[in-house]
């Protein structure tokens, strides 16, 4: 270094750069590497997911799984359908709870919240973004056996837990994109003697569409593998179930929990069904995943 | 765009609610004779508890099932002691349990049960517990109670210990660790299987006969039934015990009784229970036999489980006594013991001229 500040200026200034360039090529090689390792390593554990699911579940992938339910099978055979449409029932009422308080609570926040109340709800969803899952099953178990008895499960009371899983997603997700219409369009409408419902109904929440329909897509796929607040509210049944109000309704991932756990003789048999359950799930969580980028896609405001 | 989206979701929906294809209900009425009060039965039927009847139970939800089809039966194997406290809160209707109530709490009140009802306990699934363990290219091994209670106590600690050696003469026993499994929750297996060890190896086993395993003994623990098969499975050098029917490929003990060893079959556990008596001081419905664990000779498997099925004598909401009662009757007649024996290679109660005339009559009461 003290040769260096000694040269004189019109030599020193290539050098440096040269070093210093030399030293930031190597900083990136090495950075852009520990980044792709980075990468894979987030990859390998869902590429060793996804194959040991394929590679074990393909094998009951056959129509008897979609057609059957396992009311009547001992052993071998026996499908999954009384817990996909469980699956289905509980994921559509759930919605139907979740979705308007959701997105309620939401346009409250943006559009009319002033003072401390908002800030206190949005405080009391955060902390129940957090909610252990179990706690919600909890709750619902204790309002159904206050009401019902002891023992009460339906379809209903495992839609009442799960919606108290998706409701503050939908809350914090409407939000971000509430927020994200430009404050001009509001202004604009106001300007024009729009009353505040007005505006929100007509400029912010068709702007908003696309996003808001991508957060309630997200809440969705947040609670279509819940397993623990099911297995204690809705419970497991062999038969199919179509009365949310009444009786146990199976659904996929408890399926998947009592194949694994309460194996008959035939273990092998119920291994199988378990993974093949589990290759349906993924493959519903994926199917909500990519319906919410093609709403999204479809539904964006027209900006010509 | 909206609407054809809507459309989609619901032609989706539309396709996979469409009934099950192992689900046909029956006409409603195809003549005079299928109008019988039996095929009238409808609704649904919650109980659950002992893990080691899930097999036996599978069976016979099947079989009532397809008689009945309006009915479903649900039994969650939680384990004896969750199905006790479940039934005792009403949160069953029904329960399976290796282990009866004691005769104190069988006095007690029972949230489904109508008013000084009696309770209903019947013998329903005789099955022999196996010592199994897991030793590469060993299926078979003979014990006395005295070895299978030191080998869980932790006084035997390794395969080739003299004492296993001289009970096995000819087996190449390996110079490993043995990791006794035993349950962790509260079990009526483990019950049973601990009140074999303290009446058959008392010297050697001082701990009493109780649903939850010694918590001074060191050993694996495993959850249920099933996680007990789990961890034995995948441990070599492991023994535990567990129903004969969840003993699956591991290899299994042959317990000395006189001078024979007994394997394990669905005969010799019956033997075991023709030997007992009743337990005294039960009501006539409450059906408990008290096992005799020493038996001295003959083809006599003494490591027996004995779940009970649970209900009350008589109970507060008529439509639900009647639907335990059908249900109780498909379990002890010929047909559903046969669908047990097969599925879970457990022992036929209907072949026990003794308790037989006992169990109908008790099934018969409830109300």
């Amino acid at each position: 270094m003290t040769a260096l500040a000694a040269a004189p200026l019109a030599i020193r200034a290539p050098l440096a750069r040269e070093r210093l360039s030399r030293r930031r090529r190597w900083t990136e090689k090495v950075a852009a590497a520990s980044l792709g390792v980075a990468c894979l390593a987030a990859l390998l554990p869902l590429g060793s997911l996804i194959w040991t699911v394929l590679s074990r579940g393909l094998a009951r992938l056959d129509t008897t799984f979609f057609t059957q339910s396992l009311r009547g099978v001992v052993g071998a055979g026996g499908g999954a359908l009384h817990a996909i449409v469980g699956t289905a029932l509980i994921t559509v009422l759930t919605a139907l709870i979740a979705v308007p308080v959701g997105l309620l609570t939401a346009v409250y926040l943006v559009e009319y919240g002033r003072g401390w109340f908002p800030r206190a709800v949005t405080f009391l969803v955060d902390v129940m973004t957090g909610l252990p899952s179990i706690v919600a099953g909890l709750f619902a178990y204790a309002v159904f056996s206050l009401i019902l008895g002891p023992g009460a499960r339906s379809g209903l009371a495992g839609a009442v837990a799960l919606s108290l899983l998706m409701t503050p997603v939908v809350v914090k997700a409407g939000e971000e994109m509430l927020r994200l219409v430009p404050t001009d369009l509001r202004e604009a409408a106001l300007g024009l003697g729009a009353p505040t419902y007005r505006v929100v109904l007509k400029v912010v929440l068709p702007t908003a569409r696309s996003g808001l329909i991508s957060a309630v897509m997200l809440g969705l796929a947040r609670i279509v593998g819940e397993t623990a607040p099911l297995l204690l509210v809705a419970g497991f049944t062999d038969s199919m179930n179509y009365d949310p109000l009444h009786n146990r309704m199976a659904t996929l991932p408890v399926y998947i929990y009592s194949q694994w756990q309460n194996k008959g003789t035939d273990a092998a048999a119920y291994d199988a069904r378990a993974w093949t359950a589990a290759l349906v799930l993924i493959v519903f969580v994926l199917a909500i995943h990519l319906l919410a980028r093609l709403a999204g896609r479809l539904l964006a405001p027209k900006t010509r | 765009m909206k609407l054809k989206l809507v459309a989609v979701a619901f032609a989706g929906l539309a396709l996979i609610t469409g009934c099950a294809a192992n689900e046909t209900t029956p006409p409603a009425s195809d003549g005079p004779e299928t109008s019988a009060a039996s095929n009238q039965l409808s609704g649904a039927l919650a109980g659950g508890g002992a893990s080691s009847q899930t097999a036996a139970q599978e069976a016979w939800r099947a079989g009532f099932q397809a008689l009945h089809g309006q009915v479903t039966i649900n039994y969650d194997p939680t384990g004896s002691g969750t199905g006790r406290t479940n039934f005792a809160d009403g949160g069953y209707l029904f329960a399976g349990s290796d282990a009866p109530f004691s005769v104190a709490d069988a006095q007690g009140d029972f949230a489904a049960c109508a008013a000084g009802s009696d309770l209903v306990e019947i013998p329903a699934y005789i099955s022999p517990i196996a010592v199994a363990f897991n030793l590469d290219g060993i299926t078979s091994l003979d014990f006395d109670a005295a070895t299978v209670a030191a080998i869980f106590s932790g006084a035997i600690t390794t395969w080739n210990d003299p004492a296993i050696a001289a009970l096995n003469p000819g087996a190449s026993l390996p110079d490993s660790a043995i990791t006794p499994v035993h349950r962790s929750d509260k079990s009526g297996t483990t019950e049973n299987f601990t009140d074999y060890l303290s009446q058959a190896a008392a010297a050697s086993w001082t701990w009493p006969a109780a649903e939850e395993w010694p918590a001074e003994l060191t050993g694996e623990a495993a959850e249920k039934t099933q996680g007990v098969r789990q961890t034995l499975s995948t441990t070599v050098g492991a023994i535990g015990y567990l129903d004969a029917s969840q003993a699956g490929e591991l290899g299994t003990a042959r317990i000395q009784v006189g001078d024979d060893f007994v394997a394990i079959s669905a005969a010799a556990a019956a033997a075991a229970v023709g030997q007992s008596q009743l337990e005294a001081g039960r009501a006539a419905t409450d059906v408990v036999v008290k096992l005799d664990r020493v038996p001295t000779s003959g083809q006599v498997y003494p490591v027996v489980l004995i779940s009970y099925l649970v209900a009350c004598q008589q109970y507060a909401d008529a439509a639900a006594g009647e639907l335990v009662r059908a249900f109780f009757e498909y379990v002890v007649s010929p047909a559903g013991q046969a669908a047990a024996a097969s599925n879970a290679g457990s022992a036929p109660l209907t072949e026990d001229a003794t308790l037989e005339p006992l169990v109908t009559a008790a099934v018969a009461a409830i109300g």
